[in-house]
């Protein structure tokens, strides 16, 4: 097995704390070492501590972890873009990368010159660009712009052109960091659909992510980094469920709400699960009653809010959304601490990780109360497929209809 | 069935071994080695195109366009011609002062303008050197070839110029490369060298055009070469290529003779010696970049 990308014992360190250098600091030093001052202690900052990490060929790689693991350090170390302070970066094949948005774009260029001069900076030739050079344009979806100046566009013109050029120039290696979660949903859904297909056709890639679903979706192997090291290693569902469990521990999937819109008026301030019987549940099981629970905090009467509730399995959009904006079952009033529970008598969905999304609209539509964001992970389990489901389920989409009601418990004085 | 097809798929991705190209890098400080130089050459296209795209958003939204190439060293000549020729009467071999100055000023515009914008380059460029990668030095060289489209415009204004006061095309100017190949790699050396310090000590930006300034008046370039003392002259025309390069352009263009081909070759060679240090220090700073910028 031929590695594609391999990592021997790389470390990467930064000197913390210093923004730029003026040549009067240094001279500064110097002179205070003569005077026989000890010199001052740069911290250090090791963004990578001794990786030692094999890729092989044609496999679809995913390395999650918390922020500031050395995740996308990893990706500017196979791309050159930084050196290794110790340690040997090996790549084998040409490397097509999504670093940031706005990767390698000129604002003052058009986006054909910018399509050819990243081309070029990809190592490719100028027939090479010419070949794939409409299928970039039409994956980008920008027409006619591409004529103007890059500077001209939205930057999320700017993210569909820079991915469209990184997967379209056929890279054997493609490195995408999580700068496609700036786009709207149909181009993460097109990008995560392009990145499935690159892998069915043997090329490797490496995807960092916060999105765990989309990488349990997308991935085979996965590593878990933390703080510069390999914290776990292993088959990219069970990695993402260990990384999700810990982070539950951690409280962060509780600390994560912090909806709130601007007003303020009214928070949602944790998401709980429950099962058939009200109790209190971590997991939710395939073709089971499920509640969830929105515990929210008004501080003052609502009239009539109207609360939305959405799974996602990291792709774009929902695989089913739950709204009072639709079946109108809105509370009239609701003021103080309580909880809404979105009640799903069968829960339709396969053993994986999903994300649940929500928002509350003020009355009659007008205004968010809370906007519209993930509030927290949950994992499915179940007997259906147990865990012998391929990890890489299939990329099609597949929207579920799900019978529901509302019921909302403390509801304030009606009328 | 299904066993069959997976064999043959996975057989398949052996046959290219050997064609993909493989990277490898360590940790430590980078160097200048033949490796650069031929690594340099597979990204000469995009040292093109760098150099396209600097010519293009360089005058992209200016009204008066590659204009401004000829008004620099023209505008500034004459007024060089009526305060040094007219009114303080600088000596200027014999040639009427305005193309004497002209022919100074086309080589020092070339040469502080290019330099000064190839030593801006890693930082002007900053977000693509923390975004893609590509040997860094095609940045401050593209700078550098970029400037050679004003040179071309300004050299043909000095050209006509020379015309204009009678002076006949002759044979000596097939030795006009020479010098520009020494400005060219005079403004290479400066342009790499000093831009890569630039990205460590952000001090060299404000330095420069000081220093350029001062440049202007040790370097003969609105008087002549002969206003330094007689023994120093060549060690002084070699040692400040710039100063053996605008020598060379006068003897060309405005004597109509062939150059000092010992001040012109030794400036050569001075100067590219200046361009491979200013290159290894590039080299080896380089590695930093990106973290630094």
């Amino acid at each position: 097995m031929t590695a594609a990308l391999s990592f021997q014992d790389v470390s990467k360190h930064y000197r913390g704390a210093q923004e730029y250098r003026a040549l009067r600091d240094d001279i500064m030093a110097t002179v205070g070492r003569a005077a026989g001052r000890k010199r001052l202690t740069r911290r250090v900052v090791k963004a990578l501590d001794g990786l030692s990490l094999e890729i092989p060929e044609g496999q679809s790689f995913a390395i999650i972890g918390p922020n500031g693991a050395g995740k996308t350090t990893a990706l500017k170390l196979a791309t050159r873009i930084t050196y290794p302070t110790s340690g040997r970066v090996r790549v084998r094949g040409r490397v097509g990368a999504l670093i940031e948005v706005g990767t390698g774009m000129h604002p003052e260029l058009t986006g054909r010159e910018n399509i050819y001069l990243y081309g070029r900076i990809l190592g490719f030739r100028r027939s090479d660009i010419k070949e794939r050079f409409d299928d970039v344009v039409e994956f980008a979806g920008i027409g006619p712009a591409i004529d103007q100046p890059v500077k001209q566009y939205s930057s999320g013109m700017q993210l569909r052109l820079g991915f469209s050029i990184a997967a379209h120039l056929e890279p054997d290696v493609l490195l995408v960091d999580e700068a496609i979660a700036v786009g709207d949903a149909g181009f993460q859904y097109r990008c995560i659909e392009r990145m499935a297909g690159l892998v069915r056709e043997g090329r490797t890639l490496v995807f960092v992510s916060h999105d765990l679903s989309a990488v349990e979706t997308l991935c085979e192997r996965a590593i878990l980094l933390r703080t510069g090291k390999i914290a776990l290693e292993g088959k990219a569902r069970d990695v993402v469920r260990a990384y999700y469990e810990s982070v539950h521990t951690d409280h962060l999937s509780q600390a994560d709400v912090n909806g709130r819109a601007a007003g303020g008026d009214l928070e949602i301030t944790a998401v709980t699960f429950h099962d058939g019987t009200g109790a209190k549940v971590e997991d939710l099981r395939t073709g089971q009653p499920v509640v969830i629970r929105l515990h929210y905090r008004a501080s003052k009467p609502i009239r009539q809010p109207l609360f939305s509730v959405g799974l996602s399995d990291g792709r774009a959009g929902c695989i089913f959304i739950a709204s009072m904006l639709v079946d109108g079952r809105a509370p009239r009033l609701i003021g103080g601490s309580g909880h809404v529970d979105c009640v799903f008598e069968d829960l339709p969905l396969l053993p994986k990780t999903y994300e649940v999304w929500g928002s509350v609209r003020g009355e009659a539509g007008f205004g968010d109360l809370v906007d519209w964001q993930r509030l927290r992970l949950v994992r499915v389990r179940g007997e259906v497929a147990g865990d012998g489901v391929s990890a890489v389920s299939s990329i099609e989409w597949a929207p579920v209809k799900v019978p529901y009601h509302w019921r909302v418990t403390s509801e304030v004085g009606a009328d | 069935m299904a066993t069959t097809s997976e064999a043959v798929r996975r057989s398949s991705p052996g046959l290219e071994i050997g064609e993909k190209p493989v990277l490898e890098v360590t940790g430590g400080r980078g160097r200048l080695s033949r490796e650069s130089l031929r690594e340099l050459w597979v990204f000469r296209e995009v040292l093109w195109a760098f150099a396209v795209r600097q010519v293009k958003v360089k005058y992209k939204q200016a009204a008066v366009g590659i204009g401004w190439a000829v008004l620099q060293p023209v505008v500034s000549a004459a007024l060089f011609a009526l305060f040094f020729g007219r009114f303080a009467h600088v000596a200027s071999e014999g040639v009427p002062y305005l193309l004497f100055a002209l022919a100074g000023m086309v080589a020092w515009t070339y040469f502080s303008s290019s330099g000064g914008t190839a030593m801006e380059s890693l930082i002007a460029d900053q977000a693509l050197l923390r975004k893609v990668y590509f040997p860094r030095e095609v940045l401050p060289l593209a700078a550098i070839m970029a400037g050679l489209v004003d040179l071309g415009p300004a050299l043909l204004t000095l050209l006509v110029a020379a015309g204009l006061y009678g002076i006949a095309p002759s044979v000596a100017w097939l030795a006009l490369p020479l010098p520009i190949l020494i400005l060219i790699l005079a403004a290479a050396a400066l342009g790499i060298g000093l831009s890569s310090v630039n990205v460590y000590y952000r001090d060299v930006r404000y330095a420069l055009p000081f220093v350029l300034q001062l440049g202007l008046i040790v370097t003969p370039v609105v008087y002549s070469l002969n206003a330094i003392p007689e023994q120093w002259q060549t060690a002084y025309a070699i040692l400040n290529p710039i100063a053996g390069a605008i020598d060379a352009i006068r003897r060309i263009v405005t004597h109509q003779e062939w150059p000092d081909m010992g001040i012109t070759f030794g400036a050569l060679a001075w100067s590219t010696v200046l361009l491979l240090l200013a290159y290894a220090l590039f080299k080896r700073l380089e590695r930093g970049f990106s973290d630094r910028v």
